[in-house]
């Protein structure tokens, strides 16, 4: 039983899942206050002491029965309740019909089991070797058992069934054969079905580990299905938690350089005036951030994410706005802050209908100087969420030279790839020079990594 | 001790909680094995609850250290009573000008001082935290360590430290062994990664929200006063409210409270009135109330709209039945 622990623990790591030299002995001394006799208790007592993670909770329940399935019942000789005449009846039909019934028929009568080099055999045949997907089980089962002649296996039963019928067999005595001769059938495919996810956890055991695929943080935007979108949304609290914990951490290594007399005094009249704690201060200056979003319709997903991490750190922020731009610019604070962001994208984009070259920043930027100026002053970061691509109009450099005059920072986050940027109708090369810094957004890793960036 | 898993759930039956097999058998292997045990799961399910249970079923005393962010070791541990230390030098001067009367030089006024160093550095003047008063604990106690994710990596190291060897050394006292060995219950909601260290330490229990039967008992336990039939409809709504993408899904803590006041209502049973006025007790954000609504809505439209069984035959549609010649 150790041994098939270790072999299961071996089938862990190979899936992927960080198993250490602790846990696998927790898991034997688990087992040995728990027992085996109990299947779901020793499951149980397995996926407390290796199962760390809620994300490895899917590939224990797939290992789990590969590894330690149940017993299946032996095949039982056909026949062993009838009366000595109709054995007899039995053993005539079977005669009769020597030539026509298959080999399977004649092995589920005799309740021959399925011999282990038999069944590799067949395994052979099928190639089951070549899957490594305890999904692709049932298939191979049920090829498995095709190759022995399960397809025919009712016509022969009622052959046989007839046979005996016009010798005279009682019916109870029929039926009762007939049920012996399938729950052997049923117990020889479970058999098969045994042996192939034994030898399929024999070949995982001796896998190395693999490389899992790309997390989600790491894929491009424009490739997460709908439901890896959904899924990285609930990443997206996680995530500000440990941004929010990374800028707390900044904060306090920043403090405690210049005494503050007015708090330290203040605090030990308890202690008599006899400064017993002292105390520093602290630079508590939150940022206050002009986001400029592009409102094309590539840049959905990106602006759906920047706005969530944005919400999720708004305790860290002293006031945020946000505007949206495409043909012309609007104020979009109000939509994202009073509903959830995904269908605040929606409320914003039906106020900038779909025009054939549309975009055009130079003339959205001398709305923006025009109308909102106030928004930014000189603690305000100025961040553009866009591509830079301006349909080859104005892209209006002087009026961003001002804004970096105006507010303390201005950069610009870009979900295309470095060697796009210039590429065509995008003046990015144009503002690069002119703003702080440009950010690279093409998945939720690089937008982590800028919006921390913003905070230090 | 517990003598098998069974023991286990019975003791925990017996003290009004519902517990799973899998919960019975994490908690049996964690005072078996002598590791703390890590329970994470959404908020509400009743991890707070499992830990007063444990404690009270295993007839030991709980002490709970409530996690936050800014949790430091002053907090958990324990801080030195620098008012009362104050305070005795002050009502002592007398004695301590009298003690270093006699002494001829500043050096050995400062050398009768240290000699008398243990009386304001003792035990008397500190001030045990959770942390210390479970470790300095006479009697067997549980150590309920609540929402550990909200804290920051170096509480969390620093606590790895104390739960493995259940000893704190304090400079000025020495070395505290934990003469009885706590059980050690952390809970977590999940809003960040913990660090792999303390996973490993631990035994992990994931708490889920109950399936409908677990919660319906739990609601006739809770509340017993609510009607069967009732009950039964109000925990298949709470289970609907689940499936939906609510942006905080309804806690079994919340589906007692609901329950509860179904019962004060004199509700007889779940119409549209009793449910706009009580949905607030359920879902504490008003945009999953809305969702809620619309589904609710939506779902009441369908039902409208089948059309009623056909079992009399009769054909329903725009295709007529070709008659046979």
């Amino acid at each position: 039983m150790e041994d098939r622990i270790v072999q299961f623990i071996a089938g862990l790591r190979a899936a992927g899942v960080r198993v250490s030299l602790a846990e696998s002995q927790d898991a034997a001394q688990a087992t040995l206050h728990i027992g085996i006799t109990d299947r779901a208790m020793f499951k149980s007592a397995l996926s407390a002491t290796l199962i760390k993670e809620k994300k490895d909770v899917p590939i224990f329940e797939k290992l789990f029965p590969l590894y330690f399935s149940m017993g299946v019942p032996p095949l039982i000789p056909v026949g062993g309740q009838l009366t000595p005449e109709q054995q007899a009846l039995l053993r005539a039909a079977m005669r009769a019909l020597i030539g026509e019934l298959s080999d399977l028929v004649q092995r589920l009568m005799a309740g021959k089991q399925l011999s282990r080099e038999e069944m590799e055999r067949l395994a052979k045949m099928i190639r089951s070797d070549r899957s490594n997907r305890p999904e692709d089980i049932p298939r191979l089962t049920r090829q498995m058992l095709q190759k022995m002649g399960m397809g025919d296996l009712m016509e022969q039963i009622e052959t046989l069934l007839q046979q005996l019928a016009e010798m005279g067999m009682t019916r109870e005595a029929l039926d009762q054969i007939r049920q012996e001769l399938e729950s052997n059938a049923q117990n020889l495919e479970r058999q098969v079905n045994q042996f192939l996810g034994q030898s399929l956890a024999d070949r995982l055991t001796e896998q190395p580990p693999q490389k899992g695929e790309p997390d989600l943080m790491d894929r491009h935007f424009g490739s997460l299905s709908e439901s890896e979108i959904k899924e990285l949304r609930h990443e997206v609290a996680r995530l500000a938690a440990r941004l929010r914990s990374r800028i707390a951490l900044r904060q306090k290594k920043g403090d405690g350089k210049i005494f503050d007399a007015k708090t330290t005094m203040r605090e030990n009249i308890r202690h008599g005036g006899v400064p017993f704690e002292m105390h520093w201060k602290k630079k508590r200056l939150k940022p206050k951030f002009a986001l400029i979003c592009d409102m094309s319709e590539s840049m959905r997903d990106v602006i759906e994410f920047m706005l969530r991490l944005m919400y999720e750190l708004h305790d860290q922020v002293s006031r945020a706005r946000s505007f949206g731009f495409y043909d012309h610019l609007e104020d979009v604070t109000d939509e994202f802050s009073s509903n959830r962001p995904d269908e605040a994208i929606i409320y914003v984009k039906r106020r900038f209908p779909y025009r054939p070259y549309g975009t055009d920043l130079g003339f959205c930027l001398a709305d923006f100087f025009h109308t909102y100026m106030d928004a930014i002053d000189h603690r305000t970061t100025v961040i553009f969420l866009g591509d830079g691509r301006n349909n080859y109009n104005d892209p209006r450099l002087d009026l961003v030279q001002d804004l970096t005059r105006r507010a303390r920072k201005v950069v610009w986050f870009n979900p295309e790839s470095n060697y796009e940027w210039g590429s065509g109708d995008s003046d990015m090369l144009k503002y690069q020079p002119l703003v702080s810094t440009v950010h690279q957004v093409s998945n939720l890793r690089q937008l982590a990594e800028a919006v921390d960036k913003l905070f230090s | 001790m517990f003598k098998s898993t069974t023991d286990v759930i019975d003791c925990l039956g017996e003290q009004d909680y519902i517990a799973t097999n899998e919960i019975g058998t994490v908690l049996f292997l964690a005072e078996r094995l002598n590791k703390p045990v890590l329970a994470e799961g959404p908020a509400g399910v009743g991890k707070t609850e499992l830990a007063k249970a444990w404690s009270a079923a295993s007839g030991r005393e709980l002490i709970r250290l409530q996690c936050y962010e800014g949790l430091d070791e002053t907090k958990a541990l324990y801080e030195w009573e620098y008012a009362k230390q104050m305070l005795y030098t002050q009502l002592l001067r007398d004695k301590l000008q009298t003690l270093l009367s006699d002494s001829q030089s500043l050096a050995q006024a400062a050398d009768r001082l240290a000699a008398e160093e243990d009386v304001f550095f003792s035990q008397r003047f500190l001030l045990a935290r959770p942390l210390l008063k479970a470790i300095t604990s006479e009697k067997p106690v549980t150590l309920l360590i609540d929402e550990i994710d909200r804290t920051d990596a170096e509480f969390e190291a620093f606590l790895l430290e104390v739960l493995s060897d259940f000893q704190v050394s304090v400079p000025e006292i020495g070395t505290i062994k934990a003469k009885t060995q706590p059980l050690v219950l952390l809970t977590s909601n999940n809003t960040r990664e913990l660090s792999e260290a303390l996973k490993r330490r631990c035994v992990y229990l994931f708490i889920d929200y109950p399936t409908l039967e677990a919660e319906l008992k739990i609601v006739r336990l809770k509340v017993p006063n609510l009607a069967p039939e009732l009950a039964k409809q109000a925990v298949d709504l709470v289970q609907k409210l689940r499936r939906l993408d609510l942006k905080k899904n309804p806690s079994v803590s919340e589906t007692i409270d609901w329950a509860k006041a179904l019962v004060l209502l004199n509700a007889k049973t779940l119409d549209k009135e009793t449910l706009e006025n009580t949905l607030t007790i359920l879902l504490k954000h008003e945009a999953d109330v809305q969702r809620a609504r619309t589904s609710m809505q939506r779902e009441e439209q369908q039902q409208r709209r089948r059309p009623p069984d056909l079992d009399d035959g009769s054909f329903s549609g725009n295709i007529k039945p070709i008659k046979r010649i």
